[in-house]
């Protein structure tokens, strides 16, 4: 054995691979500089195109950035991934799609007389039940899960909690399909917010729509975001989440009860999930069982871009992801198959130099 | 008899209540009770629904049950009769109430005519009728009260039975083990030739199973093989040095690529030696393991889990590309891969390749073993334990990460490689990031650091599948369950590893390999 | 260390021995069960076919066969495969195709007797899981044939298993053309290749619809890629121009960004090969996206009711391809028993449940016909003869038209019909 491992040559110092680490980075910062120059010199997309790409990496970053809070969250307190988060969303994407269903069968008589469902009636109100409807339902799921599948490990190795959740996610994604079916369904929104419709603005000799839905996400992401740094950052609650962050033990010593403040971050994070299911279902429309997988994965990578466990870190990472996934094939001129590819490298690229993500604070040992 | 105690029964009364109405919403019902049905041997024609008796012998497992958790809700008390039969009933009562709700709900629905299936998929008339015993709505909820009660206060009952016989079972059992240890039983235990007897069985369960047990054991097992190595890979850089790899698929792939690329007459006609390709793929693999390693080791924790995750997912993606399609082919895959050959003379038939893939899996968990008792393995123990203080001591923490990556990827090149060999084809749908996961799961339900727990593991993981299959649709809900419920009862693993003791010279592994015995239990 | 290595040299000894010793017949007599799958002549008596009552009523043909018989007891039923995805991200179509299958099991009554049984299992689409399927349905000595595999990944795993137990295949939606040049005896398809229909959809678009500049899309996977490929080749071949080639992600549900990169190309129309779910999401994008004058053009697996229903005004002018030729009589038949039994519309979990139906009843009809009931009351199938028969299948006429087998197992030769959305309806398209 003895003879084997010296014939391992990995001997290197330990700065010459720190300086080979920021060659490499450096060279390859450089070589994608170079490669959009020379795309925007092509000049192959016009303003118009530009501001679509901006527009919908907006959109779909503030969805990521919703969901990335809730694993932010979590993590934050418990240092342990939800894995199941994407299917706390999944089950809020259904229960804003029923309570819409549900309103388009009811027929009532409009001011002037002609006969239309409720959903066209009332949409604000419509839109606020289902997106109270969302919430709750993805809240509670959130709860029950946290109460059946992560409180019994709690103690356990930390990566048990995961294998957990990893669980939770299948059984989730199985119960979904075989209760509402293998088929896609998708949302009936009201005319209103009718998706592909919104304002047009001329650019470039060309017409871009802002669409409706797309804005409608856009801001109510935002509002969610900062009513949850608020809850965060000044109520009693939001400083037990963050004593409790800190230290669960000093925290309980303080008269906080830990296991309730953990539950009510599990209810606040699949709210969260829930408000970006129904969205998502607004804006994109079609979703399955399936929905939350993709979403939770992109999340969680936007979580740790941003430095997971920093709240203003997820907004921050979700919105850097979504817009890096529109305008990075087009900056860089390639296939929009390779976005992932992109968002990846750059998720790389930061963490090797900044090693706790964009806003994340210098890892302390416990968090290993 | 305490107010509380009783609230606590029916509320657990009423999560049973839910837990059948979820079940019934799913279709489970049907389909168990079908089950049910094929065990005791009847035969069940395709779309026909079973016959009620089943149901309810469906009901009365989840009824005792629910009487049974019911009336224990304190390890300390001691039980009477009345207190047991009380909260039973009031469990049964609660449940079975809640129940019978439900089937009013949907049966009301049901006699109007109402076709729920566009909502709640498995709502088909015939199924609701068959939850409600094919009697009228009131009489079908009033059996569903009735049966339930009976059941939990059966359950009850067999819970009062079995805390009275507990004790005569405790010291029954120390009586046992007094027993067992002073007669043949503790002897054998510490002689060291039940090992080699124990060798010898394994040895001939290996050389005989794989020809005796068809080819779809040869497959699945296969399978299974493939993950112990996968599983031992992984155990090595998580269960051993510490790091959170979720892109362990990236390994994996490169092997199976490697290797499919080299010996494959298209895209590039290489058509090397199985052998050679063989090595080179886990050449590949390990070198791979180094590059991707030498940027990303200075991170920790859950950041080293979503670099990796990239990585995984870049190379899929990349393997499935436009760009890369006259080098991988692209999302079609690789055909036509060679299988072995010895002496001009090709092993391909599915006995041989189990026998390959036993021979490959029985040389890594040597090298494992061999790895983890020396002082590498040492040095990856003082790292996964504290990096820093490893460090401190004298420990050249990043090489021995990156020894500890790139032995591991080695192990996945390999594994990837046999795949793609035995399959006679890859593409890039094997190499999702759920085979990662997968891998992961599977080193941590068996016990992380342990190579025992982690062909357990892959039994678990790889095999249960397939033995779930009866279940058809229902088999991932079910395993996903189960993966819950595992971790729950044994958040340590399924064989926990039992930390080297430092004192004692390493290199004692006079413990049998325990694969094998597992093999022919599981089916 | 010693003793490892010792016992490591052991098991390898031991096991080259049992290979090298046993390599020839191994193929042969893998195990006790798989009997009427390959064992020789002589050996099909002495397998499971239990009592020496079984022998004596075994007919002549069996014993000529190359894979020898496969025997129905009294009693039991006759069972076609099929390897679905039943769970996971795709399980939409094989659950769908499946339930084409059992409807058509429903349809076949019984042969002499016998009533038929479908068993789908679970491949998750993925070409691992329909090695598994393969070999565990290869392993039941009464299952007859495959209705199957769904994709062409398990398609091209589970073929050389099925070959070696001599079980016939019919795929319903298995399309990438080399699947029946790999020279299999027991492979059939009655979906149409990628080949021929992306030859047919770039002359459709370049002659019959006049388009000079068009952009082409696919999903990333093996089928669309193919499709898209091949329409890119031929229409650049008749003189037209592709002014894009991009692929998406599959089950993502914005495509805006890669829309809008599209666009800045000014295309006429936009092909895509793919599915419904992508078909749905980049129709519904395209107005959105700068595209509002393309004209979307999609495949056979964008075909269906769901396409409509979900895309509703959007999909207005919208092409897609299908084997299934308009209405006919089994189909509004088939139609009706589907809704019945499922309760939702045919075509609106996939595109193929009509294909479900007809692989499985080509093969029930093949089985029908080559079955002989034995003496002893069982129910003998040449296993051979059936590869043989299912392969000759010609002019049976069902829900896709005419099903004729040619000698490679292309059971669907006549191209595909062009259907365009109008009022939210699929109509057929001007030839």
């Amino acid at each position: 054995m003895e003879a084997l491992r010296k014939k391992i040559p990995l001997t290197l110092p330990q700065n010459t691979v720190k300086i080979i680490r920021i060659i490499a980075a450096l060279l390859l910062l450089a070589l994608v500089i170079v490669r959009a120059i020379d795309v925007a010199a092509e000049s192959q997309f016009g303003a118009d195109t530009w501001l679509r790409l901006s527009v919908s990496g907006l959109i779909i970053g503030g969805m990521y950035a919703l969901i990335a809070i809730g694993y932010t969250l979590v993590y934050g307190i418990l240092f342990m991934i939800n894995f199941a988060h994407g299917e706390v969303m999944m089950i809020g994407t259904f229960g804003g799609y029923f309570v819409f269903e549900a309103f388009n069968a009811i027929q009532v008589t409009a001011a002037d007389g002609s006969q239309m469902s409720f959903l066209n009636a009332n949409p604000v109100i419509a839109v606020f039940l289902a997106f109270l409807a969302g919430m709750t339902i993805a809240a509670l799921s959130g709860y029950f899960l946290e109460k059946i599948a992560y409180r019994p490990l709690r103690g356990a190795p930390r990566l048990v909690p995961l294998i957990s959740a990893i669980g939770a996610s299948i059984f989730l994604q199985n119960a979904g399909q075989l209760l509402f079916g293998p088929q896609r369904r998708q949302y009936i929104n009201p005319v209103v917010l009718d998706r592909g419709i919104g304002w047009h603005v001329e650019l470039a000799g060309s017409t871009v729509v802002l669409t409706y839905t797309g804005i409608f996400s856009l801001v109510l992401s935002a509002i969610l975001m900062v009513g949850l740094y608020v809850l965060v950052q000044r109520t009693k609650l939001g400083r037990a989440m963050r004593a409790v962050a800190q230290d669960k033990k000093t925290a309980a010593l303080m008269g906080i009860n830990v296991d309730q403040i953990i539950s009510r971050t599990f209810v606040i994070s699949g709210a969260l999930a829930g408000a970006a299911g129904v969205m998502w279902g607004i804006h994109n429309g079609l979703f399955n069982y399936f929905v939350g997988f993709l979403p939770g994965i992109k999340a969680f990578t936007a979580a740790v871009l941003g430095g997971i466990g920093n709240i203003p870190g997820a907004m921050l990472g979700g919105m850097f992801l979504g817009i890096v996934e529109s305008l990075g094939p087009a900056v860089l001129g390639i296939d929009f198959q390779l976005k992932d590819v992109i968002a990846f490298s750059i998720l790389i690229l930061v963490l090797i130099f900044r090693p706790s993500g964009i806003l994340g604070e210098a890892l302390s040992e416990e968090k290993v | 008899m305490n107010k509380q105690s009783l609230q606590k029964s029916a509320g657990s009364g009423l999560v049973f209540g839910i837990i059948v109405i979820f079940l019934a919403l799913i279709g489970f019902t049907v389909v168990f009770s079908g089950l049910i049905q094929k065990v005791l041997g009847q035969s069940l024609g395709v779309g026909q629904i079973p016959s009620i008796s089943n149901f309810f012998i469906f009901l009365g497992f989840l009824g005792i049950w629910n009487g049974w958790r019911a009336s224990r809700q304190d390890k300390h008390e001691t039980l009477t009769l009345a207190k047991v039969l009380m909260r039973a009933a009031v469990a049964g009562l609660s449940a079975g109430v809640l129940v019978m709700l439900y089937g009013f709900v949907v049966g009301g629905l049901d006699a109007r005519g109402t076709d729920m299936r566009k909502y709640l998929s498995m709502l088909s008339s015939d199924s609701i009728k068959f939850f409600l015993f094919n009697q009228s709505l009131v009489l079908g909820g009033l059996i569903h009260v009735g049966f339930s009660t009976l059941m939990a206060l059966v359950g009850g009952l067999l819970a009062f039975g079995s805390e009275r016989s507990q004790q005569q079972v405790r010291t029954n059992r120390t009586k046992i083990q007094k027993w067992s240890q002073s007669t043949w039983l503790g002897k054998v235990q510490g002689n060291p030739y039940v090992t080699y007897v124990l060798m010898g069985i394994v040895l001939l369960l290996l050389v005989l199973l794989p020809r005796t047990w068809g080819a779809y054991w040869n497959y699945v097992m296969g399978t299974v093989g493939i993950y112990v190595l996968l599983g031992l890979g992984l155990n090595i850089i998580v269960g051993l040095s510490g790091q959170l790899v979720l892109g362990y698929v990236a390994f994996f792939a490169i092997g199976a690529y490697t290797f499919a690329l080299t010996t494959s007459p298209e895209p590039h006609n290489l058509v090397w030696n199985f052998w050679i390709a063989l090595a080179v793929s886990v050449v590949a693999a390990a070198l791979s393991g180094i590059l991707i390693g030498l940027p990303i080791l200075r991170l920790r924790g859950d950041y080293l889990a979503i670099v990796t995750l990239g990585f995984g997912e870049i190379i899929r993606i990349l393997l499935k590309s436009d760009i890369l399609k006259d080098f991988t082919m692209g999302p079609r895959g690789v055909r036509n891969i060679a299988g072995p050959t010895l002496f001009g003379r090709s092993f391909t038939s599915d006995v041989d390749f189990m026998y390959l893939i036993i021979l490959a899996v029985l040389l890594s968990i040597f090298l494992a073993k061999r790895w983890q008792e020396s002082s590498i393995g040492r040095a990856w123990l003082a790292i996964s334990q504290d990096e820093t203080v490893a460090q401190a001591t004298g420990v050249d923490t990043q090489k021995y990460k990156l020894l500890a990556l790139s032995l591991g990827a080695a192990f996945a090149g390999l594994g990837g490689a046999l795949f793609a060999s035995r399959n006679q084809f890859t593409g890039p749908e094997d190499h999702a990031l759920m085979v990662s996961i997968n891998v992961l799961v599977l080193v941590i339900v068996g016990g992380m650091g342990s190579i025992p727990g982690v062909v357990l593991g892959a039994f678990t993981l790889k095999g249960l599948p397939e033995i779930l299959r009866e279940l058809e649709s229902y088999r991932l809900l079910v395993f996903g369950a189960l993966l819950v419920v595992m971790m729950i009862i044994r958040p340590e693993g399924l064989w926990p590893a039992r930390r080297p003791k430092l004192e004692v010279p390493v290199g004692q592994d006079n413990e049998p390999v325990p694969l094998p015995a597992t093999a022919g239990g599981e089916k | 260390m010693k003793k490892s290595v010792l016992f490591f040299v052991f098991v390898v000894f031991a096991m080259v021995l049992a290979s090298c010793g046993g390599a020839a017949p191994a193929g042969n007599t893998t195990s006790g069960d798989t009997t009427s799958g390959n064992t020789t002549s002589g050996d099909t008596t002495s397998g499971d076919t239990t009592s020496g009552d079984t022998a004596s009523g075994e007919p002549e043909v069996c014993a000529s066969d190359e894979f020898g018989c496969a025997v129905i007891p009294a009693g039991k039923t006759v069972k076609i495969g099929m390897g679905a995805p039943l769970t996971g991200d795709y399980a939409s179509f094989g659950v769908d195709i499946s339930q084409g299958a059992a409807i058509a099991v429903k349809d076949a009554g019984t042969v002499e007797g016998f009533a038929f049984e479908l068993v789908a299992q679970d491949t998750q689409g993925a070409p691992e899981g329909g090695a598994a399927v393969a070999n565990k349905l290869a392993t039941d000595p009464t299952v007859v044939a495959i209705a199957g595999h769904i994709f062409s990944g398990s398609t091209e795993a589970a073929m050389p298993i099925y070959e070696k137990a001599g079980i016939p295949m019919m795929s319903p939606s298995a399309t990438n053309p080399p699947l029946t040049t790999l020279g299999s005896k027991v492979f059939n398809r009655i979906a149409f290749t990628d080949a021929v229909q992306g030859q047919f959809a770039a002359d459709y678009l370049y002659n019959k619809l006049g388009f000079r500049k068009i952009a082409v899309l696919h999903d990333g996977g093996a089928y669309g890629q193919g499709l898209a490929d091949v329409v890119r080749q031929e229409f650049t071949a008749l003189g037209g121009e592709v002014v894009g080639y991009e692929a998406v992600t599959p089950g993502e549900t914005d495509y805006t960004a890669t829309l809008s990169a599209l666009a800045a190309k000014n295309p006429e129309a936009v092909y895509f090969g793919g599915y419904v779910a992508e078909g749905v999401v980049l129709t519904n994008n395209m107005k959105q996206s700068g595209l509002e004058n393309a004209v979307f053009f999609g495949c056979d697996g964008t075909f269906g009711a769901e396409f409509v229903e979900k895309t509703g005004a959007n999909g207005q002018g919208a092409y897609a391809a299908s084997l299934i030729p308009p209405e006919s009589e089994a189909k509004l038949k088939f139609d009706a028993d589907y809704l019945a039994a499922y309760g939702v519309a045919a075509g609106t979990l996939s595109p193929y449940t009509w294909s479900g139906y007809d692989a499985a009843a080509v093969l029930m009809a093949k089985v029908k016909k080559v079955a002989v009931l034995g003496a002893d009351g069982s129910l003998y199938i040449p296993r051979g003869v059936l590869v043989a028969a299912v392969r000759a299948t010609n002019g049976f006429t069902s829900i896709t038209g005419d099903v004729t087998c040619s000698e490679v197992g292309e059971c669907n030769t006549a191209g595909p019909t062009f259907y365009v959305v109008d009022n939210g309806e699929w109509v057929q398209a001007e030839k």
